[in-house]
């Protein structure tokens, strides 16, 4: 078994997941100009979901469904309670409206469910490994790989395909003018996010499948990777923003695996600092138009 | 939890200081208590509080300490944050607290302590176990739980009775807890004979340990046992991901996993063996606090630290009884001395200790679901690594 292979899937695996949480905030940022810092949120929102529903004794794919339709119907709330009101206010007003609806909800989480992490055990065909000959994935990886792959080819049919997502396009290039050609930006701006919202619980139950338990602050760590993703592949590109996960995943999982163990403890230093050089070099990102202010 | 804690706390404090109305001031022990009731924190400062408040009820219910002296109980959540814990330990030293209960991890406890140690306050850490941090802070800082390094002679101990050979280590500089305890292993699996194959560093709240666990199946034999100090969210995340990448080797943990996510885990966490300051076996000390618990509070207690936030306030009111006043140097000089006070989990010697006490350390086993009692161990003095030993 090939041990440079082996971390190659391991980097891939995080750097699908990081992938699809990336291209749901940039779908919001291009075309709103937000950066949804509470993203990571419908991720714990979609495992307390999915506790509940196995408490009750529901199936698993149940569950999961249940976790995925949570995730969906709280990014469309969040856009009408928090996001709708300032509607063309500046880019930090609605950061802060992001950042505090984040707080809102991990007090919400330790105050109504428990501050103390809950075990989410997941059934036994996400646990085990296969081995390939080359490199042994195991099935949760496998999972995580193929899911994410199923999902960017999903986003990408809706977004060249569907009209919903030729609008998200046009809306992205301009929004104003796709408002002029009879599109509903209210109905519009719910269906992307509810569509982040989607992407956000599929990527969360991949993270608590490897985890096994949800805390109230499980989505602030993601989150925060994926706002790198995103501002590495160019602030609201999307295929960038799929580059830029698989880019951070990957060098996470090498760094951790390749460097001396004496310098691991400069592991994310050593990361971040790489994140800076790439945006030194090009700042508008991997795939990000040169101009950055539309 | 959150929710019965906090409420009981308030009540008990409300009714506490309408109680002490009627008798005069100095006759009422004014015990503060620090914990991170919400974050990181949490899993252990909440059931350790809900031990606090069972044993101040019993003893109050029986008149107080000594009978006349009632305890009243006075509580604030830092939040998890260290620089939290240093405000508040300022508040209730101002409010006048004869003593004070630190957070379960040592960061804070050494900032909640040092504003204790200025104002001749005897303090004590409810479960952070870093054998060096009395002495760090000063002659008024206690600590309560099992420490490190006793803990890991118990580990190595057990590790060698099994017939481990090797072991890998799993740790994080980022605690002295995550960081020390393992050591500690090292040292103490090496004198015993046993082989360190390697060891790792990961980061607190991590999630990915996919490149530590290509490392661990990537070492030319599997070691006979890992060994980490790990605790949730870390914990369940590298065991799920250990065990999904098809390695059963036995994993050996630390009091930090005695909680019911490592139960909750299901089947993943069959075998794990770690140490904590008890095991209620039918009949013992430890199951009548148990039920005393479950009368108090109306739902069973989620861990052990619910039995040594019991067992700090027994140490406490032997301490306040034996000094006679409430005065802080005469509490810190009785606390030094005391000797077998009967606790939840046993008996707790502070005599001769350094401010560190000599307990006993259970080992438990995670077996169908349950924790099954491996057995409870005194090590002796001999196997035991210094606090300063196996520093890197």
């Amino acid at each position: 078994m090939d041990i440079f292979l082996q971390q190659l899937v391991n980097g891939l695996s995080l750097g699908g997941t990081y992938a699809l949480l990336a291209i749901g905030l940039a779908i919001i940022y291009s075309i709103m100009g937000l950066i949804n810092f509470a993203h990571g949120d419908l991720m714990t929102l979609t495992g307390y979901a999915m506790i509940g529903v196995v408490a009750l004794g529901l199936p698993f794919p149940v569950a999961i469904l249940c976790g995925l339709v949570a995730a969906t119907l709280a990014a469309m709330a969040m856009e009408r309670i928090a996001f709708r009101p300032l509607r063309g206010a500046s880019g930090a007003s609605m950061l802060l409206s992001s950042l505090a609806v984040s707080t809102v909800l991990h007090i919400a989480f330790q105050v109504l469910i428990s501050a103390r992490p809950q075990a989410l055990p997941f059934p036994p065909m996400f646990s085990g490994a296969m081995d390939l000959g080359f490199a042994r994935i195991g099935n949760i990886q496998a999972i995580s790989i193929v899911v994410a792959v199923l999902a960017l080819i999903v986003v990408n049919a809706i977004l060249y395909r569907l009209p919903l997502g030729i609008a998200i396009r046009a809306a992205a290039q301009d929004f104003d003018a796709t408002r002029v050609m009879g599109v509903q930006a209210n109905r519009l701006i719910s269906l992307a996010f509810g569509l982040s919202g989607v992407l956000a619980g599929i990527a969360g139950v991949l993270w608590i499948a490897q985890r096994g338990s949800v805390d109230p602050a499980l989505g602030f760590n993601p989150v925060i990777k994926a706002f790198i993703a995103v501002t590495l592949g160019g602030l609201g590109s999307l295929q960038g923003a799929v580059l830029g996960g698989l880019f951070l995943g990957l060098l996470e999982v090498f760094l951790r695996a390749y460097l001396p163990e004496d310098t691991l403890p400069y592991r994310e230093a050593v990361a971040l600092t790489l994140v800076v050089f790439v945006l030194l070099f090009r700042p508008q990102g991997f795939m990000g138009k040169s101009e950055a202010v539309r | 939890m959150t929710k019965n804690g906090l409420f009981g706390a308030l009540a008990l404090t409300t009714a506490l200081t309408s109680a002490a109305g009627i008798a005069a001031a100095e006759d009422t022990l004014k015990l503060g208590y620090i914990g991170g009731l919400t974050g990181y924190l949490a899993p252990y400062d909440q059931p350790s509080l809900a031990g606090v408040e069972v044993a101040v009820d019993e003893i109050n219910k029986a008149g107080g300490i000594g009978g006349t002296m009632p305890i009243e109980l006075i509580v604030r959540d830092m939040r998890s944050e260290t620089a939290q814990a240093f405000v508040v330990a300022q508040e209730l030293v101002d409010e006048g607290i004869d003593v004070l209960i630190t957070p379960c991890d040592v960061d804070p406890s050494i900032a909640a302590g040092q504003v204790a140690q200025a104002a001749e306050v005897p303090a004590v850490t409810s479960c952070a176990s870093t054998p060096t941090l009395p002495g760090v802070v000063g002659d008024y800082m206690f600590s309560n739980y099992p420490a490190d390094n006793l803990q890991a002679a118990v580990l190595a101990q057990y590790a060698t009775e099994q017939g481990y050979k090797t072991a890998y280590v799993l740790l994080s500089p980022e605690t002295p807890y995550t960081e020390r305890l393992p050591e500690y292993f090292m040292v103490a699996f090496e004198a015993m004979g046993g082989k360190i194959l390697g060891v790792t560093e990961y980061s607190m709240g991590q999630q990915d340990f996919s490149a530590e666990v290509t490392k661990i199946s990537g070492l030319d034999a599997l070691p006979d046992v890992i060994m980490t100090a790990a605790y949730e969210p870390d914990f369940p995340a590298f065991l799920t991901q250990l065990r999904n990448a098809g390695i059963d080797t036995p994993v050996l943990g630390s009091d930090g996993i005695d909680s019911p996510t490592t139960l909750g885990l299901g089947p993943i966490a069959e075998g794990v063996v770690f140490t904590n300051a008890g095991y209620a076996d039918e009949g013992s000390d430890l199951a009548a606090f148990y039920d005393a618990f479950e009368t108090f509070h109306g739902s069973a207690a989620e861990s052990a630290f619910t039995a040594t936030g019991y067992d700090i306030v027994k140490v406490i009111a032997q301490a306040v009884q034996d000094a006679g006043s409430t005065d802080g140097p005469a509490i810190r000089d009785a606390w030094d001395a005391v000797k077998d006070v009967p606790g939840a989990t046993g008996t707790i010697t502070f005599a001769g200790g350094n401010r560190v006490p000599l307990r006993a350390v259970a080992l438990n086993k995670v077996t169908g679901g349950e924790l099954d009692h491996v057995g409870t161990f005194v090590p002796d003095a001999a196997s035991v690594p210094g606090p300063d030993e196996g520093d890197h």
